[in-house]
């Protein structure tokens, strides 16, 4: 297998998340690492990384994905994250 | 547009730093505003202090840096006064108390717990027998490393203690080399061991030998672009350079400038030489040197000693794999290596190995780059005598494998970054082992590295076994983790180690090891060392994976849980809530708007 692609330190956002991955004709799980971060110099995107641990992995290669966010995007979708998870825990109240 | 890092060393940078740090020792940790404390916290690293993590607010880690590792005689006992003094904290270390040293991976020393108002006191008592934190961090020159028994080693091609010092003469302090766009590490390996660990540097000076006019000329190869940090491991590209002895500092700051004015200063994370050697290549590197650089053209490369290099290697060659152990030097007089469990030693070891080292040496003492310390210029005549002191019970120059091959960085103890507890564990580890665990026959060395994070300080990436620091879950719960890999080292063809598992529960990794080494013995062949059975079976992952099953055993870690969530993993509170920081020197508590 080969080496993480992420680095994973004390300000990694996520360093244990369940994930899938799905393709046509598979769906692996495993374990993996979620980093939300932006340059500390003159940031001009959000970035979105997600890497599931390439031991777990039968039918993909070792490999992260990346998504760049403006700040509007990042505040979409972190609205979207505050949505659902009122909803989610909604669900656990009831 | 620059990064804020940037921004803050255009501002206020270098040696005036100094005056910053006294007045802020001298109004107290609390007059820092708030706003800019990310900024001065980042300066003072050119000083050698790191604030320390979060829950340990007011507290900083201060970083002695000692060229080529050596500690002219005087001077351990100041560390050792220091520690005592100065680096103790709230709360006590179960393994290793109150008040300790730890010799570092580049030869330098570490002390924890310093309030920023002990600072000018403490450098006023370093400074007085010489010793300096200057650039001990930061972006400049850090301490140039080397063979630690330069000067004195019967396998030395040429003088790499010289060099060494010249480099940390002329660049310490140099107003055109002390901002860099990153860390600039140097080594300098003058034998024929490769004890400098030069593949691993941002710029390597290595032993040669180039006929010039028709005489074989003793001098170094220049490698440059080594490093191991941020999952971009990189060993050092050869340059198809040769220097002189004469030469090779001018040509050393000639790359320092190279890098000075081409390195990238937009992203920090793409700053260091390695980057650049990527970028350009070693062809171009060179070329650009030579001809806006140096005066003249460069020589080729000459013939290099790698094929005898034994230093961390893995193999077994007949060379040292670290400089444990007693031998003699060049002057018939010997060094004894005492092998520190992970580097850290009490202030009062480390005062009595100053007392050792005046009474059956010179009073000299160096750091290696496996956190082991070296006793230097003992007569043959004293030799008994010191062997049989007590403090070599704790410190021995004839340790078991396990305990003479563990390295670790600092962990979530004091550092940032850390995600995992590091240096007690892995001294858990090595006793475990060493109790548990026979190596195969003919397997002197067995290096287990230990590093909390990807940045790698333990270097992880070189060792028979790499351990790195990773969280999983375990019956439901959150647990600290550790990837491993196999079969890393230097030597003449440097490999970095196959990583085979990861998310191992830290609990169950000694039982992994245990399970390796049974397969190893297993199936090795005749005289086979670890690293060349695992290039033997590299591209068999799945063997090598299952050789290294994870497994329960009655090893009990009592660090499990998630550390680097406690305000220190040793306190009888552990809790963030409970810290005690920030602190004034006296203890009580520094108060916050919080």
């Amino acid at each position: 297998m080969s080496d993480r692609i992420l680095r994973v330190n004390a300000y990694t956002t996520f360093d244990t998340l369940d994930a899938e991955a799905q393709g046509h004709g598979f769906a692996e799980s495993a374990l993996a690492v979620l980093d939300v971060t932006a340059p500390r110099e003159d940031p001009r995107e959000v970035t979105l990384a997600l890497e599931l641990d390439n031991a777990s992995l039968s039918t993909l290669p070792a490999h992260a994905d990346r998504v760049r966010l403006s700040a509007a995007e990042a505040r979409e979708l972190a609205a979207e994250l505050e949505r659902y998870a009122g909803r989610v825990e909604a669900a656990a109240e009831e | 547009m620059p990064s804020d890092v940037e921004r803050w060393k255009s501002e206020v940078y270098g040696t005036e730093i100094r005056e910053h740090l006294f007045r802020f020792a001298e109004a107290g940790w609390d007059a820092i505003p708030d706003d800019e404390r990310d900024a001065w916290f980042e300066r003072f690293k050119w000083w050698g202090l790191y604030h320390q993590r979060k829950g340990q607010e007011s507290y900083f880690m201060l970083r002695i840096g000692t060229p080529n590792g050596v500690l002219e005689p005087g001077q351990t006992d100041v560390v050792a006064e220091v520690a005592a003094e100065y680096a103790t904290g709230p709360a006590a270390n179960p393994i290793f108390g109150d008040g300790y040293v730890d010799w570092t991976t580049r030869q330098s020393i570490q002390l924890h717990w310093i309030n920023l108002e002990d600072v000018p006191a403490i450098f006023e008592r370093l400074e007085s027998v010489g010793l300096s934190t200057r650039q001990a961090c930061g972006d400049s020159w850090r301490n140039v490393v080397g063979c630690p028994v330069a000067g004195k080693d019967r396998h030395e091609h040429v003088d790499a203690l010289a060099l060494a010092h010249e480099l940390h003469e002329t660049y310490k302090g140099h107003e055109e080399h002390s901002n860099l766009p990153r860390k600039w590490k140097v080594s300098v390996t003058g034998c024929r061991e490769g004890c400098g660990q030069g593949d691993i540097n941002d710029l390597a000076f290595e032993p040669a030998t180039k006929s010039i006019d028709g005489e074989a000329v003793r001098g170094f190869n220049v490698r440059v672009g080594g490093g191991l940090a941020r999952n971009e491991p990189r060993f050092a590209r050869d340059l198809d350079v040769f220097v002189t002895p004469g030469e090779a500092a001018a040509v050393g700051g000639a790359i320092s400038a190279l890098f000075r004015d081409h390195g990238d200063r937009e992203d920090r994370f793409s700053a260091r030489m390695k980057f650049l050697v990527d970028e350009w290549g070693p062809g171009k590197i060179r070329r650009v040197l030579e001809d806006e650089y140096v005066d003249g053209e460069l020589k080729t490369a000459g013939e290099d000693l790698r094929g005898d290099y034994s230093y961390n290697s893995g193999y077994a060659t007949g060379g040292h794999a670290d400089h444990v152990g007693v031998h003699e030097q060049v002057d018939g007089t010997y060094y004894v290596g005492l092998n520190v469990l992970v580097g850290r030693m009490g202030a009062g070891d480390t005062r009595e190995l100053a007392r050792l080292a005046d009474e059956y040496g010179s009073g000299e003492v160096r750091i290696t780059q496996r956190q082991n310390v070296v006793v230097t210029d003992v007569p043959e005549s004293e030799l008994d005598d010191l062997l049989d002191e007590p403090l070599l019970d704790d410190y021995s120059p004839d340790p078991n494998p396990f305990t003479r091959g563990s390295v670790a960085c600092t962990g979530t103890e004091f550092c940032s970054l850390s995600i995992v507890e590091t240096k007690n564990r892995q001294v858990r580890y090595a006793r475990w082992l060493k109790e548990n665990v026979e190596l195969p026959d003919g397997v002197d060395d067995f290096h287990v590295h230990l590093s909390g994070c990807t940045a790698s300080c333990a270097q992880p990436q070189i060792a028979d076994v790499s351990l790195r620091g990773m969280k999983t879950r375990k019956d439901g719960e959150a647990v600290e983790a550790l990837d491993i890999g196999l079969g890393g080292g230097l030597g003449e063809d440097p490999r970095f180690a196959s990583w085979v598992r990861q998310r191992v529960p830290a609990d169950e990794v000694p039982g992994a090891i245990a399970n390796l080494l049974s397969g190893f013995a297993e199936h090795r062949e005749d005289g086979e060392s670890f690293r060349a059975f695992v290039e033997r079976h590299e591209d068999d992952e799945a063997f090598l994976a299952e050789l290294c099953a994870p497994e329960e055993t009655d090893y009990e870690d009592p660090m499990l849980h998630n550390t680097k969530l406690t305000w220190y993993p040793y306190a009888d509170d552990d809790g963030m809530d409970a810290s005690p920081a920030p602190a004034h020197p006296d203890g009580s508590p520094v108060a916050t708007d919080d």
